[in-house]
C-alpha cells in the first residue's frame, strides 16, 4: 500500500523559504503559524570548520504517530495511505499533541485554541494534485511527495 | 538531473474552480520569472511557476507566490493623492486622473521655463522595468537627470562590461558550466538579474565546482569547494591575486590572450603588483586558499562567474567589475556554451533606442549633475545621488526644483538617510508613483497608483541581456491603478512630447518589436522570444569595443582620464583609512545581505512574508558579542559617526568577529503615523554619502563597508530611536 510522506533532501535546500509561503497560501494558517518552517543548523565540524544547513520542521506523518495517541479528543487521525490528519474541527486545545510530538511539527494558535500541523495537503492528494509545497516551486527541487508515482504531466496515478 | 514535477494546470482549474489561467511574467523583484496566474470571478487566486519557462523551469520565490496579495492588500493605494495638510503630516485628499496629471505637467513646465528641464529630476530604484520610458520622458524633456540606482546597481555592469568586451557576459546556466564562482552573490535568495538560483543548483547538481567569494557564511559557501572569506571591500585585490596566480603559472588561455585582448603587457605588470603574500595580507584570505580557487576556477572549463550588486556598492565599483571580467576575459570563458555569453536579443528597438538617449540636447547633456566629475556614469546617463540633493539645498550648480520618484523609495535606499530627508522636505514640488505611501511618498505632493506586474501588458525582460523575451499578460484592474508606462505615455502628451509617444501605450510596444514584424497582439500569442544564440562571434567579429578586442586595459576610462587598468584602494570608511575612527567604531560594518520575502524596502506590510522576518537583524559573531555584552534576540543599537540605529542582534559564527552585517531597508508600514519608523533601523543612517566615500569613475557609494560600534540597547535608546513602546 501507498504510504505517503514528504521526501527533502536537507544538503539541497537553500533556505529560500518558498516552500513556507506556498504552504501559507495555500492552507492560510494565521501570521506566526508555520505548518513547515524553514530553520538554520550552523554546527561546527570536528576539523574546526563550520557548517550550515537549513533544516525543515514538518510533520513526518509517523508510522506510529505520539501526537495521536496523546490526544484526548480523537482529532487526530491515520489514513490508510499513512497521512496523519488533525481535524481542527474536533480538536479540544488541550495542547497533549504538541508536548508528545518529538519532531516539533505541531503549532499551538493561541488566538482560536486549536493546534495545528501539516495534513499532507490531503484535499489535493486526494484530488490528485501534489501538495503545495512539493508542487515544483522549490528551486533546489528538494521537495517531493513520496509514495506517490508520477507521470511526466504531473499527475498522480497512484491514487487511493 | 533533476526531474520536474509539473504543476498540472487544467486539474488545477476543475479542482479549485478557476475560471481561466493566465501564463505571464513576474516581476516581483527585478523579475523575471514565466508564471501561471488563475483567476476566479475576477480575481487572481493564486500564482504559480510556469514549467515551460526556461528561466524558473516552474520554481518560484515567495516574493512572486504572494503577488496577490501585494496587489490587493488594503493599505494599497488605489486612486491619485494630492498632499493636504504639511509634508508628513499624512493628509492627503483624493483627486482624479487628470487633476493629478495636469498639476504634474504643469510643475515640470514652469520649472523647466524658468530653471530649464535640468531642474526637473526623474528618478526609480530598482526599477519595475519601466527604465526606459522614464529616461525617454527625461530626454525629451531635455533633462539629463535621471536619479536611479544605476550608480551602485546594474549600472556599473552595464558600463564596464560595454567598455570592456561590449555587452553584459552572462552565465550560460542551460549548457551546464563546469565551475560556478559566485562573487559576493547568492543566487539562491537575491535578484540575480538574466537567470535565477532554479538554473544554478540545477548546474550544481550536474557536477559543477563551486567557489565562493563572501564575507558571510552563506548556505552556498557551506556548500561550496572552496570559500573566500574576504575582508569586505577588498574584492579588487582578490581577484587580482588570483589573476596574478592565473598569470604567473600560465594558466590563461593563450590562444584568447594572443588574439582577442587589449593590453596584455600592461596588465601583466599591474597584476605583477598582487602577489600572493600581499593580497592575502589586504584580503584576509590564506595564501592557500587564493592560490587553489585561482587555479581551480581557470582549469575548469567552461567556467562562470555568478556576480551582482554587493561588488558594486564600494569605492572599487569599476574595478571590481573589471578584474571580475578579466577572470572571465583571460581563462577563455568569453562566449563559449557553459561559460558567459554575450547573448543577443531578437531583432527588436532595445531600451537605448526606446530610451532616446540621443533626443537629448548635447548643450543639455552637459548639464548632467556630476557629469564632469563621475565620468564613466555620466557618460551612461547616470548620476549619483549626493549631486541631487546637494542641488536641492545648495541650488548649486543650479537648483533642482522638482522631483518624480516612479518606484523608488530613497529615504529608505541611500546613503545618509538624514540628509535625503532634508532635501525631500526641501524641494519644493515631489511626485511619487508607487503601490503605497512609503516614507518617500509621505514627503510628496502628489501620489499616484501605480500597477503591480499583474495588472500590465508589457514585454518581460526586454532590457536584461540573456536574449529572451517573454509576454507580461494584464490580468486584472485593481483601482485607478496604471501602469508606469502608461501614466508616463499619458503625461508626455500633457507636457508637449506627444509626438514621440503614442496615442495608447500598446502602439509603444508595437513600436519596439517592430523590427522583429510582429505586434504586441501577435507576441501574446507566443510563449517568448529569444535571440539567435552563437557562439565565439569575436572570433569573426571582435568585439564592440574601441580596439575591437577585450579591454583588459580601458582606452575609454583612459581617455576619461582613469587609470585603465583595475586597482585595489581602501575603502575610505575602514580600519586600514581609518585607524583614528577604529578605535571608537572597531567593527567592520557590512550592509545589505538579502532576505528571502523582501525586495529591498518592499514588501513589509504582507503578514505572509513579513513573518519571515518580522525585526530588522544584524548578524555578529558570538565572540564579539559576549566582548558586548550582546545575546541572541537583543535588541541592539549599533552607531557610526553619522548616527545611530535598533535592530536585534542575530549571532553567527559565519562571520569574522571583527565584522557585524546589518540589514538594509527597513521601515515598519504597521506603524501608522507619516513616518512610519523610516529612521528607527534605516542602516542608511549610518552610511556616508560623501564623494570621497564614491567611485571616482561611476559614483557608486560605498554602502558596503563602513566602521561602527555595537551594545545592547537601554530602554533610554529605544525611546529615543523608536518612541516609547507599551
Ligand atoms: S523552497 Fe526548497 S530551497 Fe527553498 S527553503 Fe524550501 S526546501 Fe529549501
Ligand atoms: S505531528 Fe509529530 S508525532 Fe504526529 S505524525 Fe506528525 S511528526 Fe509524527
Ligand atoms: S525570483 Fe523574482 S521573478 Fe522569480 S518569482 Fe521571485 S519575485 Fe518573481
Amino acid at each position: 500500500m501507498t504510504r505517503y510522506d514528504l521526501g527533502i533532501d536537507e544538503d539541497l535546500c537553500w533556505g529560500c523559504k518558498t516552500c513556507e509561503v506556498a504552504c501559507k497560501t495555500e492552507n492560510g494558517a494565521p501570521y506566526g503559524i508555520k505548518l513547515i518552517a524553514v530553520g538554520e543548523e550552523r554546527p561546527a565540524l570536528p576539523d574546526g570548520s563550520l557548517s550550515f544547513v537549513f533544516r525543515l520542521s514538518r510533520c513526518r506523518h509517523c508510522e506510529v504517530p505520539d501526537c495521536m495517541e496523546a490526544c484526548n479528543f480523537d482529532a487526530i487521525e491515520q489514513r490508510r495511505d499513512g497521512i496523519v490528519v488533525l481535524d481542527q474541527a474536533v480538536c479540544g486545545g488541550c495542547e497533549a499533541c504538541v508536548t508528545a510530538c518529538l519532531y516539533r511539527a505541531i503549532t499551538f494558535d493561541r488566538a482560536e485554541r486549536v493546534a495545528m500541523k501539516c495534513n499532507l495537503c490531503h484535499h489535493r492528494i486526494d484530488q490528485g494534485l501534489l501538495p503545495a509545497c512539493a508542487d515544483n516551486v522549490c528551486q533546489a527541487h528538494c521537495i517531493r511527495l513520496v509514495g506517490a508515482a508520477a507521470s511526466p504531466e504531473g499527475e498522480i496515478h497512484d491514487r487511493v | 538531473m533533476t526531474d520536474f514535477r509539473h504543476s498540472n494546470a487544467p486539474l488545477e482549474m476543475e479542482v479549485y474552480g478557476y475560471d481561466r489561467v493566465v501564463k505571464s511574467h513576474c516581476r516581483g523583484c527585478h523579475g523575471g520569472c514565466g508564471v501561471l496566474v488563475y483567476v476566479k470571478d475576477g480575481r487572481v487566486e493564486k500564482v504559480t511557476g510556469d514549467p515551460d519557462c526556461p528561466i524558473n523551469h516552474g520554481t518560484m520565490c515567495s516574493k512572486g507566490l504572494a503577488a496577490p496579495r501585494i496587489a490587493y492588500h488594503p493599505d494599497r493605494l488605489t486612486h491619485p493623492v494630492r498632499r493636504v495638510g504639511p509634508k508628513a503630516s499624512g493628509k492627503w485628499e483624493r483627486i482624479t486622473w487628470d487633476e493629478a496629471l495636469d498639476t504634474v505637467a504643469e510643475r515640470i513646465l514652469a520649472y523647466k521655463e524658468k530653471h530649464g528641464a535640468e531642474s526637473v529630476v526623474m528618478g526609480y530604484g530598482t526599477g519595475r522595468e519601466n527604465e526606459a520610458a522614464i529616461y525617454r520622458f527625461a530626454n525629451y524633456l531635455g533633462s539629463p537627470n535621471v536619479l536611479t540606482a544605476g550608480h551602485f546597481c546594474y549600472g556599473p555592469r552595464i558600463a564596464t562590461t560595454v567598455i570592456t568586451c561590449g555587452s553584459n557576459p552572462i552565465a550560460d546556466y542551460a549548457n551546464n558550466p563546469a565551475c560556478i564562482m559566485a562573487w559576493g552573490n547568492n543566487i539562491t535568495i537575491s535578484n540575480p538579474d538574466e537567470y535565477k538560483g532554479e538554473c544554478f543548483s540545477q548546474a550544481l547538481n550536474a557536477g559543477a565546482k563551486l567557489i565562493v567569494v563572501d564575507p558571510r557564511l552563506t548556505r552556498p559557501a557551506a556548500r561550496a569547494d572552496i570559500w573566500l572569506q574576504l575582508r569586505p571591500g577588498t574584492d579588487t585585490a582578490l581577484a587580482l591575486g588570483m589573476l596574478n596566480v592565473i598569470v604567473e603559472e600560465e594558466l590563461y588561455d593563450h590562444e584568447f590572450v594572443a588574439n582577442h585582448v587589449h593590453g596584455w603587457e600592461e596588465f601583466k605588470a599591474r597584476v605583477a603588483e598582487y602577489p600572493v603574500a600581499r593580497t592575502a595580507e589586504i584580503t584576509w584570505v590564506p595564501e592557500e586558499k587564493i592560490r587553489a580557487a585561482a587555479r581551480l576556477f581557470a582549469t575548469t572549463k567552461p567556467g562562470v562567474v555568478q556576480w551582482g550588486v554587493a561588488i558594486e556598492q564600494q569605492v572599487t565599483c569599476a574595478d571590481n567589475n573589471r578584474a571580475l571580467l578579466a577572470l572571465m576575459g583571460i581563462t577563455g570563458n568569453i562566449d563559449v556554451p557553459g561559460g558567459q555569453m554575450l547573448f543577443r536579443q531578437p531583432p527588436i528597438r532595445n531600451v537605448s533606442q526606446f530610451g532616446a538617449h540621443k533626443a537629448l540636447p548635447p548643450e543639455q547633456a552637459a548639464k548632467r549633475l556630476g557629469g564632469d566629475h563621475f565620468r564613466l556614469a555620466g557618460n551612461f546617463g547616470i548620476i549619483n545621488p549626493k549631486y541631487v540633493w546637494d542641488a536641492i539645498l545648495t541650488e548649486e550648480p543650479y537648483p533642482v526644483k522638482l522631483l518624480f520618484f516612479i518606484s523608488s523609495n530613497p529615504l529608505m535606499t541611500r546613503a545618509n538617510a538624514r540628509e535625503v530627508h532634508v532635501a525631500l522636505e526641501k524641494v519644493e514640488f515631489m511626485a511619487v508613483a508607487d503601490f503605497f505611501i512609503t516614507p518617500t511618498a509621505e514627503l510628496a505632493d502628489i501620489v499616484l497608483p501605480a500597477a503591480t506586474w499583474l495588472e500590465m501588458d508589457y514585454i518581460g525582460d526586454f532590457w536584461k541581456r540573456h536574449g529572451w523575451l517573454l509576454p507580461r499578460r494584464k490580468v486584472i484592474q485593481v483601482g485607478e491603478c496604471r501602469s508606469d508606462h502608461e501614466m508616463l505615455n499619458d503625461l508626455a502628451h500633457r507636457v508637449g512630447q506627444g509626438e514621440h509617444w503614442w496615442d495608447d501605450f500598446e502602439q509603444g510596444l508595437d513600436w519596439i518589436l517592430e523590427p522583429s514584424g510582429i505586434t504586441f497582439q501577435e507576441f501574446l500569442k507566443t510563449d517568448r522570444l529569444r535571440g539567435d544564440v552563437t557562439y565565439r562571434k569575436h572570433e569573426e567579429r571582435g568585439f564592440s569595443t574601441p580596439t575591437g578586442k577585450f579591454e583588459l586595459y580601458s582606452t575609454k576610462l583612459e581617455e576619461w582620464g582613469y587609470d585603465p587598468l583595475p586597482q585595489f584602494r581602501e575603502p575610505p570608511m575602514g580600519p586600514v583609512s581609518r585607524p583614528d575612527l577604529a578605535a571608537d567604531f572597531p567593527y567592520i560594518l557590512i550592509t545589505g545581505a538579502r532576505q528571502p520575502g523582501f525586495f529591498h524596502t518592499e514588501n513589509r506590510q504582507v503578514p505572509v512574508l513579513r513573518e519571515l522576518h518580522p525585526d530588522p537583524e544584524v548578524e555578529i559573531h558570538p565572540d564579539a558579542a559576549a566582548r558586548e555584552g550582546i545575546s541572541q534576540g537583543d535588541w541592539v543599537v549599533i552607531e557610526s559617526p553619522r548616527g545611530a540605529i535598533r535592530q536585534r542582534a542575530k549571532l553567527s559564527e559565519g562571520l569574522d568577529p571583527r565584522v557585524v552585517s546589518a540589514q538594509h531597508a527597513w521601515w515598519f508600514p504597521e506603524k501608522r503615523d507619516p513616518g512610519h519608523g523610516w529612521d528607527e533601523s534605516n542602516v542608511n543612517i549610518l552610511i556616508d554619502n560623501d564623494y570621497s566615500n564614491c567611485d571616482p569613475a561611476m559614483g557608486a557609494t560605498s554602502v558596503r563597508t563602513l566602521l561602527c560600534r555595537i551594545r545592547p540597547e537601554t530602554d533610554a535608546d529605544r525611546d529615543r530611536l523608536a518612541g516609547v513602546q507599551s
